[in-house]
């Protein structure tokens, strides 16, 4: 009976599946979706499954402590699977900026300043080590190989752009995650938090961009009234960048044009 | 005089050799402990929040049950107060033993870090805290080992050393959640005053400026919240594996019924986890607008889509429970439900996921009142319409409602669990891989695809499971009402879905507990102190998945040790009073 049972709602889960699939493909669902969708419906079929399944003949003893162990693997092999099967966000992307944002704040610490002269002494240690060991194996010739000392900078320097303060301001905007709530190119910002980057610098002067920046509640986009009522763009940048930062950053968006999008006008609060 | 002098001079001399023997100490280096200081630290701190998380939690409803035991003459609840309580005071000792080495791995891991944020708040670590923690402790023991003695006449003094301990305890909580919840929103210069953050926090700040910041309310509430739940579970926990032990029929019923309460108390706290959950998240996100992105679109996205699928399962696995439960009910049929149940399951989210995608239309056209006023009629008019006579003939089965209410947990978690795009930041979502935007109308309402993605979607999704799990209880209540109930009879793999449950309130508390840690970014505290070290960037998800794991299962191997020590069969039966063994066989009694 309870064999029949299965066969009869896998069949119907098999059925169903076949259609959400179908459905969802019909109304441009991307793929992963659609197997987020069927998966669902294997889902809601194990469980009607489980509904009607025979009731489990109670365990004591040695039986019942390896059943709690099996089924202490079997749940923790499917929570660990849970998180794998789940896109994971590469953490060498964000050491990257975070090498980039602290690197700087770090050298003005006195802390900092005494990482920088550890590692200065460590690489001179190193540079008589290889010295010594050199002279004492092959002689004096060897001496004129040993190049100098190069002490990795570290820091993100924005002189490191040169004149390109486009690309430099390009680096802020992705390093302070601006993409977070604005659209550029298609790409980032989820609906409605804040407006479109695209076409700034036609609607923008830098003057207005800088103050925006650095104050939020200087004025809002328009159609973004309520989000500017409550002051969704965060007040910290003008704590967290520096004026170089932001005269680059600003330098960059000014360079936005493109006219294809709409990127709305500024409204100024009476 | 004399005498006075030389103490002075004593003293004096004391304090320049201690003074000179601090100048000769070295500033503390951290230590590189092998698999990286940020994961000892991690597992320490989670660690310690479990065991900590339910000797808080447990007491609570404790005390409720010890009292409703004594106002019914009930000793079942009796009995499971007393078990519960014989548990906690064995894992109190854990929870002190994690505090510590919580502190000596923060201490060899981030000393320069500790030692400023000790001293920063100085008056909790040196006396608030630690005082609450001796009165604590000096409570719990007193109200354990009075157990047996303060019966009959003196049982009203002992529930009030329980509702002692609860004071103490949850004032423990939200003593240590101030500085906690400091590093997530360090406070700001109040109104008008132009003063960064870093000199108000560093220089300016009271302690009691800094403890009352943005989320210090909400994570109280949330975590007050989240150990009932907790306890809860773990209560069902014990009373999974006592039934499995059981070696009559009398403990069998006793058993059965106490995972049927825990059951019961967790999945009653969990029904309002996630709204205390929204709460704390909105007040990260009126601190700090970029967090909301942070958590929700950028790196933590996937996070939140696994907790998604994990508390679907919980809601799930409680039905479950409730459905086998439902079972051994004799005359189960006689508690047939009005139409009223299922035409609400399926009446609110029709209604109402429409009604918040017209968000933007709230204030110019549709307006709040009209919102709520939606809400209420999804809510009261079905009930209102089962009334009618026509429709009052037409009764639904029990199992026909449970059933649907599976389908509209299912449906309300695909919903959840649906997100803008699949990938780990929604910044590297393009159109290819976005939810399409297909729109269609149907009456006055209008759907969109892509708003499936949205908060106001997600949270009729999440108001839906509760909904439904409310009727089932309800159902459940009714059904205990008119039919008689088998305890000791349930359907052997219910134990295994209480172990289940409680499992996965373990693994969902590491998981939302390394979120809210992982908000503040590269920052020991957000905006304020850069976190310097090699680990401070946002661990992989599959990473989090295998600390979780060996969390839990270190949790759960103590927990079920100290289940086994104090309530093991033959040992000492945890009954206070002799006399509380005579409720038993009534149970045994109704089971045969």
């Amino acid at each position: 009976m309870f064999l029949f049972n299965i066969v009869k709602k896998t069949f119907f889960g098999v059925l169903l599946s076949l259609v959400v699939w179908w459905v969802s493909g019909a109304m441009h669902f991307p793929f992963v979706f659609q197997v987020m969708f069927v998966l669902y419906v294997v889902l809601g079929v194990t469980v009607f499954i489980l509904l009607d399944a025979p009731p489990l003949k109670p365990i004591s003893g040695g039986f019942a402590v390896l059943g709690i162990g099996v089924f202490y693997l079997a749940i923790s092999v499917f929570f660990v699977g849970g998180a794998t099967v789940l896109p994971q966000y590469d953490p060498n992307v964000e050491k990257g900026k975070i090498q980039k944002i602290l690197a700087p704040r770090l050298a003005k610490t006195e802390y900092g300043k005494r990482l920088a002269l550890q590692k200065q002494v460590d690489a001179l240690n190193q540079q008589a080590e290889s010295i010594m060991d050199r002279l004492s194996v092959i002689g004096g010739t060897a001496v004129a190989a040993v190049g100098p000392v190069t002490v990795d900078s570290g820091p993100l320097d924005l002189a490191s752009f040169g004149d390109d303060h486009v690309a430099a301001g390009k680096e802020v905007y992705n390093l302070y995650e601006c993409y977070n709530c604005h659209k550029l190119g298609g790409k980032g910002g989820t609906k409605k938090r804040g407006p479109h980057m695209d076409n700034l610098g036609n609607i923008l002067t830098k003057e207005l961009i800088k103050q925006k920046i650095f104050n939020p509640m200087a004025f809002y986009a328009e159609g973004f009234e309520k989000e500017y009522k409550k002051g969704l763009m965060p007040k910290k940048y003008k704590e967290l960048m520096t004026d170089g930062e932001l005269e680059v950053l600003v330098t960059y968006l000014a360079t936005l044009k493109d006219t294809s999008v709409k990127t709305p006008k500024p409204v100024f609060p009476e | 005089m004399t005498r006075v002098r030389a103490i002075a001079s004593l003293t004096g001399l004391l304090f320049l050799s201690a003074a000179a023997a601090y100048a000769q100490v070295p500033d503390p280096q951290p230590v590189h402990l092998y698999g990286g200081n940020r994961t000892w630290t991690w597992v320490a701190a989670q660690l310690h929040i479990l065991f900590a998380a339910f000797i808080l939690g447990a007491p609570i409803f404790v005390v409720i049950c010890e009292w409703i035991g004594m106002r019914g003459k009930d000793l079942r609840y009796e009995r499971l107060a007393k078990e519960v309580t014989k548990v906690t005071a064995i894992l109190y000792s854990m929870t002190a033993l994690t505090g510590a080495l919580f502190i000596f791995v923060l201490l060899v891991a981030y000393p320069q870090f500790t030692s400023w944020f000790v001293s920063r708040f100085s008056p909790i670590f040196a006396f608030i805290y630690p005082g609450l923690f001796i009165a604590e402790t000096i409570v719990l023991y007193l109200y354990w080992y009075t157990w047996d003695d303060w019966q009959g006449p003196k049982k009203a003094r002992h529930v009030a050393l329980g509702v002692l301990l609860n004071i103490i305890g949850t004032t423990t909580l939200v003593v240590i959640n101030g500085p906690t919840s400091f590093m997530n929103t360090p406070a700001r210069a109040a109104g008008d005053v132009d003063m960064d953050l870093k000199t108000f926090v560093f220089e300016q700040a009271s302690v009691w400026e800094l403890v009352y910041n943005f989320s210090w309310i909400p994570l109280n509430i949330h975590r007050f919240i989240g150990n009932v739940v907790f306890g809860g579970f773990i209560a069902g926990l014990i009373a999974a594996y006592m039934y499995m032990a059981a070696k009559s029929e009398e403990d069998r019923a006793y058993y059965d019924w106490m995972g049927f309460i825990g059951n019961l108390i967790g999945v009653g706290a969990l029904l309002l986890l996630p709204f205390a959950g929204y709460l704390l998240a909105f007040e990260f996100f009126e601190y700090d607008a970029s967090i909301g992105p942070y958590m929700m679109a950028d790196q933590l996205s996937m996070f939140f889509e696994l907790q998604g699928a994990l508390v679907g399962l919980i809601f799930l696995a409680s039905n479950y429970y409730i459905w086998l439960s439902m079972k051994r009910i004799e005359g189960l049929e006689d508690a047939r439900g009005t139409i009223g149940m299922p035409l609400m399951m399926i009446l609110f989210p029709i209604v109402m996921l429409p009604a918040l995608q017209l968000a933007p239309l709230y204030e110019a056209v549709i307006g709040w009142p009209t919102f709520f006023g939606l809400l209420i009629a999804t809510l009261v008019l079905p009930p209102v319409i089962a009334r009618i006579p026509p429709f009052r003939k037409w009764t639904v089965s029990p199992t026909i409602i449970i059933k649907l209410g599976f389908l509209m947990v299912i449906f309300g978690n695909a919903i959840w669990m649906t997100p803008h795009a699949f990938v780990a930041t929604q910044a590297l979502a393009t159109h290819e891989t976005e939810l399409p935007d297909v729109g269609f109308i149907i009456g006055a309402f209008a759907y969109s695809t892509s708003d499936l993605a949205l908060m106001p979607t997600k949270n009729v999704a999440v108001a839906l499971i509760v909904l439904v799990t409310i009727i089932n209880f309800l159902i459940y209540n009714r059904a205990i009402r008119r039919g008689r109930i088998q305890w000791g009879k349930i359907d052997f793999v219910s134990q295994f879905v209480l172990i289940f449950l409680a499992f996965s309130a373990i693994y969902t508390m590491c998981l939302m507990g390394t979120v809210r840690s992982l908000v503040r970014k590269y920052y020991h505290v957000y905006n304020v102190l850069p976190d310097f070290t090699v680990e401070s960037f946002t661990p992989t998800l599959v990473y989090g998945g295998y600390l979780w794991i060996g969390i839990t299962l270190v949790f759960y191997a103590v927990v079920s040790f100290a289940i086994w020590v104090s309530l093991k069969p033959g040992a000492e039966k945890a009954t206070a009073p002799a006399s509380a063994q005579s409720g038993m066989p009534e149970l045994a009694a109704q089971a045969k």
